[in-house]
């Protein structure tokens, strides 16, 4: 294993509410996520899966613990740092609601490139050229005018694995990317994923319940109750 | 169904609350109006009969002259009169270094005591000449009291009185500041103005009808009743203009709930689907949500009656005790305008939701199990739409051509509300094409944020159409009353120049000392002053009357317009004297000295106390006449009564008479201020309310948006740039709205100019108030900021990770 890791936590915990209604969905998590590599986290509802990913991407903020992605600690980061750095070491695809619906396919992958402040005249030849390669890839050139509601959720979810892809973030995280899809859209989807890890060196983590889905990835991290019972590498 | 129609409640009626403020603050206005109007009712009604107290017949609005002759005859009959009118005179007060001018009402006071109406609160009454009483009020206003001496009128007309007693007038109908007894007040018997003539006495009838034959006596209990009818329809006029704006803000209070209802069922389409699909029928749907607008209308019917209570009673009472010269009475709002304005508050919000719920219920079953496209671009609904915006703006511009060309008020308003309806209607297209023009300044601004806002402003053209709407009716009519204000003061102002050449003339009744021109000079707010030459001269029978010269030297400094100028053999004899065996056109002989002309009268005014000839005139008459009058230009931002009275100061003591035109150009000023403050004050409670309402739009937007945050702050927008996003939308909205509404407004000013001022004063034309109109552009821009406040923190609030789980 490459001793290079794309994030890693500590002593994470993670607790919502107080009194009666307090819960614990996480209780002390320590991993490890090399880079280069393509990850999935397993484990039944309600054991604190997506609670894990937002605290690794910086979405929310642990109770306690420290998370280090791309070489940075997150915790200490105010709301403004924590922003500019998913912006700009990380990516994102969603089950669902990924894509801004006013906008079309084109803009909405080129969206973080744009709130990161880079005006469309000033893209660089290199960025326009992973760009179209990326489009190429994932077969949405013909689709690029369309608005959201106006395409598949298949569709849908390789825009978004466009828009994650396309500024060559640290990490990707996805969370159940393949939930809202049929059998046939979830392999695709999920191949163009392991396909990123393989042809871009891209790492990847990914949430999943679905047991099919975690045979694409090169990990697979379980967790149970708030807590990482068991990590295995997957037979290639 | 019940349990649905409370849930509901609960969960949504906080989301109801910007569209419950309108239709409260829209209600609320109303009892406001009638607990101000019935209280301004009860003030001016008090009293009315008490100055006829004792009197045996009323003899109604006699010329002065008839009035005069009865009080004469009274006397000598051993029967009794007085009189209830009044002169407008200058009355000045203070010492000689610190005057203070003021032109106000002289009033008589009854000769015998047992006939004064005036109540007596300090002092004593007139026991003789040269002694007056001074209203109460006015005295608190003038800083009058007992001892002070006044000089009323000016030049050869002045009177000096000792003020000996403070009065109350019980009738605000006979009030007047200063009461005098009528052998002081006869003087100005030629500008006296008479209502009407109590007369106590045995057959008072017959006795009148033998001094005035055709005098119109009136039996006292008909004559009071008769005021009370007048007082009544004026107060019922005012209370309509004034409900007129209360109809505008709740027009637009139906805009603003018709869009909270739209949005809201929007965002609930999908609880009804799954309502009809767990096997809710249709009408079930209906009536569940007409009758959560039916609680929500009473909601706010009960609120808005006991705000405009507060308010109300609050108002009357604050005016009441601060402001006692506005004679306000108690305030009582009949249980009918309690029952209207709750009435109004329930059927406008039934009214507003009704084509909302019609479109709530018409979702299928299967749209709850459809995934969520909350953003679909087209509606097909936009042709009939279109179609109908045409022919409204097509009829509305023919009526509007038709008002310009016959000068009808009908056809104006028929034509301007038909524009408005169709630019309205033209709303969903227009409004989110001037958003997208307006789109790369804020990108320019804003960068990225200013982007999103521009898209999201124009995601749902309807929406934003509706929204617009509100702030478009408010802003259109402002600045309409503020384009046609300044349109009708500039029409105004020629005439004022004709009327009033001279802000103020200092015409002695002798040469003037040499000294009275450098002091005039002096006075701090005189901006120019021009020596007159001038001799006292006889006119026909008149008394000794100061002629002037048309033209003087340098006189371009002080006038305004040029004065008439007389023919060479005619005089220019002011108005007032003329009549009374002076008619226009007599020939006259015009003495000064023993050199005598036969010249023609004409009639004239604006220069003060004297007459007018030719220069060339004045040379033959009186060959190097000295100074006899000094005109005065007072500076841009002089006050008038501050300058007034040190004028007078300086004119009194040589016994020289003053006319004030500037008392006048400001008198009008201030009439047209008050009306537009007055008219864009009542018209700001509409635009208060569709900002409102933008707030709410954007309010609930953003709760619908709560996920689309989520994601952008998940993939680098900071909070700060969401609330930027959020308030630039609101800036958008609010200020396409304004620039439209100004657009339409101005336009509408220019066909109302046309139609209706131009017919009255030649040559007037539109003039815009642009420090006005960007005050309001600018004012509107602010307050979309800050109806972005809330919500925009609101969404900034929200981390990414808990936006990301909302449903
Ligand atoms: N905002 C919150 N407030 C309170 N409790 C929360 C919140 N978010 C998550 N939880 C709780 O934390 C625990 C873990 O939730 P999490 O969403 O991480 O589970 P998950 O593994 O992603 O489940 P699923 O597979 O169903 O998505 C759950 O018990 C959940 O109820
Ligand atoms: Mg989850």
């Amino acid at each position: 294993m490459t001793s290079l890791l794309a994030a890693s936590a500590r002593g994470l915990t993670k607790s919502f509410g107080r009194g009666d209604t307090l819960v614990h969905a996480l209780r002390g998590v320590d991993l490890d996520l090399p880079a280069g590599r393509f990850t999935a986290i397993m484990g039944p509802s309600g054991s604190g899966k997506s609670t894990l990913m937002h605290c690794l991407a910086g979405l929310d903020q642990p109770t306690t613990g420290s998370v280090q992605v791309a070489g940075q600690a997150l915790e200490g980061m105010d709301d403004d740092a924590l922003t500019r750095f998913r912006r700009d070491h990380v990516g994102f695809v969603f089950q669902a609601f990924n894509l801004l619906p006013m906008l079309s396919a084109e803009q909405n992958i080129w969206l973080p490139t744009e709130l990161s402040g880079l005006a469309a005249r000033d893209r660089g030849r290199q960025l326009q050229q992973r760009f179209a390669g990326i489009v190429e890839t994932l077969g949405l050139t013909a689709r690029l005018g369309h608005r959201p509601a106006e395409l598949s959720g298949g569709q849908q979810q390789r825009v978004a694995i466009a828009r994650a892809l396309l500024s060559a973030p640290a990490i990707v995280f996805a969370d159940e990317p393949t939930g809202n899809l049929d059998s046939a859209s979830s392999a695709e989807v999920l191949s163009l994923l392991r396909q990123s890890v393989r042809e871009l060196g891209q790492t990847v983590v990914m949430v999943t319940h679905e047991t099919e889905a975690a045979r694409y990835a090169d990990d697979v991290v379980v967790l149970a109750d708030g807590q990482v019972t068991e990590r295995r590498e997957v037979a290639a | 169904m019940r349990t649905v129609l409370l849930a509901s409640l609960r969960t949504h009626t906080r989301r109801y609350g910007a569209a419950l403020l309108a239709v409260v603050i829209g209600s609320a206005f109303i009892v406001v109006t009638a607990a101000l109007s019935s209280s301004m009712r009860e003030g001016l009604t008090a009293g009315l009969g008490q100055p006829y107290d004792g009197a045996d017949a009323v003899v109604d609005s006699p010329s002065a002259a008839d009035a005069a002759r009865l009080l004469d005859a009274a006397r000598t009959d051993g029967a009794d009169a007085w009189l209830i009118g009044w002169t407008m005179q200058q009355v000045a007060s203070g010492t000689a270094g610190e005057t203070s001018v003021i032109d106000t009402d002289i009033g008589q006071l009854p000769d015998r005591p047992d006939r004064r109406w005036q109540e007596l609160v300090e002092g004593r009454f007139p026991g003789g000449p040269g002694e007056a009483v001074v209203d109460s009020n006015t005295a608190k206003v003038e800083r009058i009291g007992v001892g002070d001496r006044l000089r009323i009128g000016t030049g050869s007309d002045a009177l000096d009185v000792a003020v000996v007693g403070l009065v109350d007038s019980p009738s605000t109908y006979a009030y007047a500041s200063v009461y005098l007894l009528w052998p002081e007040l006869v003087r100005w018997q030629d500008q006296l103005f008479v209502t009407s003539l109590a007369w106590a006495g045995p057959d008072a009838g017959t006795a009148i009808r033998a001094v005035v034959p055709d005098a119109d006596v009136v039996a006292v209990d008909a004559f009071v009743q008769d005021l009370h009818q007048q007082v009544n329809n004026g107060v019922d006029i005012v209370q309509v203009v004034v409900l007129l704006f209360g109809a505008i803000a709740l027009v637009v209070g139906i805009l603003v709930i018709n869009n909270t209802f739209t949005i809201l069922f929007a965002q609930r389409m999908r609880d009804f689907a799954l309502l009809r699909c767990v096997g809710a029928t249709r009408r079930q749907v209906l009536r569940s949500v007409r009758l959560e607008s039916l609680a929500l209308g009473v909601l706010a019917a009960v609120l808005g009656v006991l705000a405009g209570l507060g308010a109300g009673h609050g108002l009357v009472a604050l005016v009441r005790s601060q402001w006692p010269e506005a004679r306000l009475g108690t305030a009582h709002v009949a249980p009918a305008w309690l029952a209207g304005a709750a009435g109004v508050a329930v059927v406008v919000t039934v009214v507003a939701a009704w084509l909302p719920t019609r479109r709530a219920v018409r979702v299928s079953p299967l749209a709850a199990l459809r995934p969520d496209d909350s953003t679909r671009v087209r509606t097909r609904s936009g042709r009939i739409r279109l179609a109908l915006g045409g022919l409204a703006v097509g009829v509305g511009v023919l009526a509007l051509a038709a008002a310009v060309a016959t000068a009808n008020v009908g056809a104006l308003a028929v034509g301007g509300t038909a524009v408005f309806v169709g630019v309205l209607l033209f709303g969903p297209v227009l409004v989110p094409a001037l958003i997208r023009a307006a789109g790369p300044l804020t990108q320019r601004l804003l960068g990225p944020a200013g982007r999103l806002a521009a898209g999201n402003a124009v995601r749902n053209p309807r929406r934003t159409a509706a929204t617009t709407a509100s702030l478009l009716v408010g802003v259109t009519l402002t600045t309409a009353v503020l384009a046609g204000m300044a349109s009708s003061r500039a029409a105004l102002a020629a005439d004022m120049d004709e009327q009033h050449p001279i802000d103020l003339a200092v015409t002695g009744t002798g040469p003037l000392p040499a000294e009275t021109l450098d002091r005039l000079e002096a006075i701090d707010g005189v901006a120019a002053a021009v020596p007159v030459p001038g001799a006292v001269a006889r006119i026909g029978d008149l008394d000794p009357l100061p002629l002037l010269p048309a033209t003087v030297d340098g006189d371009a400094k002080v006038l305004y317009g040029d004065l008439p100028v007389p023919g060479p053999d005619q005089v220019l004899v002011p108005w007032d004297l003329v009549g009374d065996g002076l008619e226009v056109g007599d020939l006259v002989p015009v003495t000064v000295g023993d050199t005598t002309r036969e010249l023609r009268v004409a009639g004239g005014e604006g220069w003060g106390e004297a007459a007018l000839v030719r220069r060339t005139t004045l040379d033959r008459l009186a060959p190097g006449a000295p100074t006899q009058a000094v005109w005065l230009r007072a500076a841009e931002d002089a006050d008038p009564e501050d300058l007034a009275g040190s004028v007078e100061a300086v004119a009194a003591p040589v016994d020289a008479g003053v006319e004030n035109g500037l008392a006048r150009r400001a008198y009008v000023d201030t009439q047209l201020d008050v009306l537009t403050g007055g008219v864009v004050g009542l018209l700001a409670i509409a635009v208060v309310i569709a900002l409102v309402g933008i707030g709410n739009t954007l309010g609930l937007s953003v709760l619908e948006r709560g996920r689309e945050h989520a994601l952008l702050r998940a993939l680098g927008l900071t909070r700060r740039q969401v609330r930027r996003m959020l308030a630039a939308e609101a800036v958008l909205l609010s200020v396409v709205a304004t620039v439209l509404g100004t657009v339409l407004g101005v336009a509408f000013a220019w066909t109302a100019v046309r139609a209706l001022v131009q017919p009255a004063v030649h040559g007037a034309g539109l003039v815009l108030p642009w420090g006005q109109l960007a005050l309001v552009v600018t004012i509107s821009a602010l307050a979309g900021l800050l109806a972005a406040v809330l919500p925009s923190r609101r969404a900034a609030r929200i981390t990414p990770a808990a936006g990301l789980s909302l449903d």
